[in-house]
């Protein structure tokens, strides 16, 4: 699974979840898994939206915290391939035959 | 294990009205020997109602299901719920119904801010105390420590938000298959994880914690999304209102003690 910055992510759409004690819990139907997300899962998490890029999200994570930009991305890069491996994240499939 | 009860043929269609948790149903039967079977196990929780859920039961040609909101197979039986209504097929004992009941009702109480839950229910000074556990927790032991009559259910409860309190129902879904439980409700005192221990403990679980137990407990099963978003509201709407504890207990009727009031 490609998490080059240029990606945009969205949520798999099959999901359920709901943010309690200020973590973000999450739900998948097929086998009724909790997944939980930290701080940092959570910020991320409330920021993908289908419209931006793992760069665009480490840019906002950089603006949130006290991190520089090339962690900021690396981190984000982390999440989402971690998030991507659980299915609770999914690339936006790529229009007009290329990805951005 | 008990012959198969289902008879293949097309009789006299009866209804058998019952009402688990508020919750109006009318099974359509023709199968005299289940009737007789369902009127034994559902005994308390018999009765006419109003508005109530129709089931065709065994009966083929009564719901033509165009396109399922939620269907479901178990060991043979299926379930098929549409907008031209409910269908419980091959259905061959007593069992396979308990089965296929608990599986609508799951789905039927997410409209009704409801939900089953592995869990005792025991009343206490008018109030339903929930302790709720995996198999071997310690259910059965908590019912079985708890005067007699006070037990609403043993094995799997049901609890529903109504007028914003949170009821504890008695269920006729109890261990063993033993037919019992009453047709009563009352108002939740606290949701109880049961860990068996040499002395009674009891700590209040923070919010996420209370998730992590209510959510292998829960009974549910659609797959859809919509329908695991609203039970996922109903349960955060449980970890803010209804106080939860770890309760670690001694195999005798002291662990009353250390309850909150």
């Amino acid at each position: 699974m490609s998490t080059a910055p240029s990606v945009l992510w969205q949520k798999n759409p099959a999901l359920a979840w709901r943010e309690i004690d200020e973590e973000t819990v999450i739900i998948s139907p097929n086998d009724s898994v909790m997944h939980e997300l930290n701080d940092t899962g959570s910020f991320l998490w409330k920021n993908i939206d289908g419209k931006k890029s793992a760069a665009e999200l480490a840019e906002l994570l950089v603006a949130s915290y006290e991190v520089t930009p090339d962690i900021a991305l690396s981190d984000t890069q982390s999440l989402l391939e971690e998030m991507s491996s659980r299915k609770l994240v999914v690339p936006v499939p790529a229009t007009g035959g290329e990805l951005r | 294990m008990r012959a198969p009860l289902a008879n293949p043929g097309r009789g006299h269609q009866q209804p058998f009205d019952l009402s688990i948790g508020s919750v109006p149903l009318r099974l359509q039967m023709s199968d005299s020997q289940l009737l007789g079977a369902a009127s034994v196990r559902y005994a308390a929780f018999t009765g006419a109602t109003s508005r109530a859920i129709s089931i065709a039961l065994n009966d083929f040609s009564a719901v033509d299901h165009a396109q399922a909101e939620f269907a479901y197979e178990f060991e043979g039986a299926k379930l098929r719920a549409s907008s031209r209504g409910i269908s419980f097929d091959g259905v061959k004992n007593e069992y396979a119904l308990d089965s296929l009941l608990r599986i609508l009702l799951s789905w039927k109480l997410v409209a009704r801010q409801g939900f089953l839950l592995h869990a005792a229910t025991v009343l206490r000074d008018g109030k339903a105390y929930v302790f709720t556990g995996r198999s071997g927790a310690g259910k059965s032991t908590v019912a079985s420590l708890s005067p007699a009559g006070s037990v609403l259910t043993d094995e799997i409860s049901l609890l529903r938000r109504e007028n914003g309190v949170w009821r504890g129902y008695g269920t006729p879904f109890w261990g063993e298959f033993r037919a019992a439980g009453s047709n009563t409700s009352a108002p939740v005192a606290g949701i109880f994880r049961l860990v068996q221990a040499a002395e009674n403990q009891v700590t209040r679980l923070r919010p996420l914690d209370v998730l992590r137990v209510l959510m292998p407990n829960v009974l549910f099963f659609s797959a859809e999304a919509e329908a695991n978003r609203r039970l996922l509201d109903i349960l955060s709407q449980v970890v803010a209102e209804i106080p939860a504890y770890n309760l670690a207990f001694r195999k005798d009727p002291t662990f009353w003690e250390v309850l909150p009031a």
